[in-house]
């Protein structure tokens, strides 16, 4: 390892040396000066990863040397020495950009402390710099795929939340990957070590969500014969991925927020409370605003969430990785059902890149498993993809996305003799989400 | 005054010290480092580096005078006292010895949770005699250690010093081989 330098900047030869002599003790290469004068020369010559600099000098003052080295070097840390006299301008001088004051004499532990949280931050930050530039060029990001401009953006910005432990709020269409920018915000965060737990809000029935989430004590309820922990208690130390959060009914929504705040539960028929800590991500496809609105959603609730929030683009906003995706999808397949398919042809891509995907990725996923297992040829064709047997296709005649929504839905569940499953796995949507759309919409069954 | 020695390293004792204490620091430092070690009291207080203000022993001082007063062939001299030492910048050390050079000092007042009366006990002995390892480890170039277990490691609390082992790392162990034979030279 690389020894981190340390410059010194303080008038009083004596503290100059003591503080030189321990750090040196501790393995760093320390340099001092004597005044900001020698200070700002020495800069001119070494780049320093850290600098422990005395406020009142004669001459070029602790807070000019600050804002001096901050002007040529961002990445360096600054930490401003004081007196108690002086803490005024160490205040100033947080303003300024000091990482931090320390008043004389300091205890030597919380120096060492100190020392080692920069360190740790400044490696924090450069491997952010070396994350971020492996993702520039890359066309994978965790288990994303996409070379897009807008999934470029997406990598970078996780990049940069996954370090905080602030909740993140993920919105997006259904199957644009909400779930995976979760993950791979855990697997980039500090939290990579401990679990990562999903809770599908949308699929678990309201009677079932408060012992999910609380989990309950042995003789809680009549079907208690054990003590069960919840997905809370689970994601202790981890990430708690709560799913579809538009989907939880109004009480959950109370008690969720009471945890949130607090950070304590018990479980169903518990009497001692439990303390957890995790980040949460949630991930939602209606519009939240709307939902507080229209008063099925909690106003309190969605500020608690909706600390750092980003959107997860549509396909449609991102088509040039519909070949990337396609490729993927059938190596993928084609390894899990053994068969020999290992090219789309060109006609079935065009047809691709011009369907608009409303189920987003999960559709395109679906799309290609399909055309693998019916496939007879190594070649995929239009022909092998159902979707495209249609004809004309909604998207061209239709007016609005709805329509075309709609559409398409009778389209795949005619196609599929109105098996709910099976048109949902088509689609890409969950049955729960498909009936709720078929109610929406007033599709009906036709003899 | 000079006094003359062998090669040796020396454990020079300010203050009321029994040999309960100093001959199982004696043992571990010849076990250590190899050298012949002997107890040589070299000051015979510390006033010259008392601050009133502080009410504590400037270290850096001691070890100005430590140095000086070791006798020419010892290789090393360690002193030991239960008195409060610090350096400017900080509240308070431990003990401090010259880097690569030849003086180092250990106060076993903070290893004794603050206690003034010397402590007999485990685990205050080995506290002692691991700390006095370390400082004089800092006096062959040896710095501060990340292997927790390393008698280099630095400790910010008494239940540090007794996590760590009565040895030092390999690595640690290589350093010091490589200064121990450049000292030979």
């Amino acid at each position: 390892m690389n020894k981190i330098k340390i410059l010194i900047v303080d008038d009083e030869l004596i503290m100059r040396e003591s503080l030189a002599g321990w750090l040196e003790r501790d393995g760093h290469a320390v340099q001092t000066a004597a005044s900001g004068e020698e200070a700002l020369e020495k800069v001119k010559e070494t780049q320093f990863d850290i600098f422990l600099v005395d406020i009142k000098m004669e001459g070029i003052s602790g807070l000019d040397v600050l804002r001096s080295v901050k002007e040529s070097d961002p990445e360096a840390d600054v930490v401003m020495i004081t007196a108690y006299g002086s803490i005024p301008s160490a205040i100033e001088a947080m303003k300024d950009g000091a990482y931090d004051y320390m008043l004389k004499p300091f205890d030597p532990n919380e120096l060492g402390v100190l020392i080692e949280k920069i360190i740790h931050h400044q490696e924090q930050a450069r491997e952010n710099i070396y994350l971020k530039e492996q993702v520039k060029e890359r066309t994978r990001f965790e288990s994303m795929i996409g070379q897009s401009q807008p999934m470029q953006g997406i990598f970078n910005l996780i990049c940069d939340v996954a370090p905080m432990d602030s909740t993140v709020l993920i919105t997006g269409e259904t199957g644009t990957g909400k779930g995976l920018a979760a993950k791979a915000i855990h697997t980039n965060s500090s939290r990579r070590n401990g679990p990562f737990v999903t809770v599908n809000c949308g699929a678990i029935p309201e009677h079932l969500m408060e012992t999910e989430l609380f989990g309950h004590q042995k003789g809680a309820f009549t079907d208690a014969k054990e003590t069960k922990k919840g997905r809370l208690e689970l994601a202790h130390g981890g990430t708690l991925l709560l799913d579809e959060i538009g989907e939880i009914s109004m009480r959950m929504q109370i008690d969720l927020l009471r945890v949130l705040e607090d950070r304590v539960f018990y479980r169903v028929g518990g009497t001692q409370p439990i303390e957890v800590d995790f980040r949460v991500i949630a991930a939602t496809n209606r519009n939240l605003e709307e939902a507080i609105k229209a008063g099925v959603f909690r106003e309190d609730l969605f500020y608690r969430l909706n600390v750092i929030s980003f959107e997860m683009p549509p396909l449609i906003q991102r088509k040039e990785d519909i070949p990337l995706l396609a490729e993927h999808f059938l190596y993928r397949f084609a390894q899990e059902t053994n068969k020999p398919t290992d090219k789309i042809s060109r006609e079935a891509m065009d047809e691709m890149m011009l369907y608009d995907w409303p189920g987003n990725i999960r559709e395109l996923e679906n799309a290609i498993e399909r055309a693998v297992v019916v496939g007879k040829e190594r070649e995929i064709f239009p022909e092998d993809l159902p979707i495209f047997c249609h004809e004309p296709t909604p998207a061209k005649r239709a007016n609005s996305l709805m329509e075309v929504e709609k559409t398409h839905i009778q389209q795949v569940l005619v196609a599929n003799q109105w098996n709910i499953a099976r048109s949902a796995k088509i689609l890409g949507i969950d049955r729960s989400t498909l009936y709720s759309k078929i109610k929406r919409y007033d599709i009906n069954k036709v003899a | 005054m000079r006094l003359k020695s062998a090669h040796n390293i020396i454990i020079s004792p300010v203050g009321d010290f029994t040999t309960d204490l100093l001959g199982p620091i004696r043992d571990e430092i010849k076990r250590i480092y190899g050298y012949p070690t002997e107890v040589l009291p070299l000051l015979d207080d510390l006033e010259f580096a008392y601050h009133p203000n502080r009410n504590q022993y400037h270290s850096t001082a001691i070890l100005d005078q430590l140095a000086l007063k070791a006798p020419v062939d010892a290789i090393k001299v360690m002193a030991i006292t239960q008195a409060d030492l610090f350096i400017p910048i900080l509240t308070h050390v431990y003990g401090e010895a010259q880097l690569g050079g030849k003086a180092c000092i250990v106060s076993t007042i903070r290893l004794n949770e603050g206690h003034n009366a010397l402590n007999t006990q485990e685990p205050f002995f080995s506290r002692i005699i691991k700390e006095a390892i370390h400082e004089l480890g800092h006096t062959f170039k040896l710095r501060h250690c990340r292997e927790h277990t390393c008698l280099m490691h630095y400790c910010r609390n008494e239940s540090d010093v007794d996590r760590k082992s009565d040895q030092l790392c390999r690595y640690c162990k290589i350093l010091l081989d490589d200064e121990i034979k450049r000292l030979v030279k």
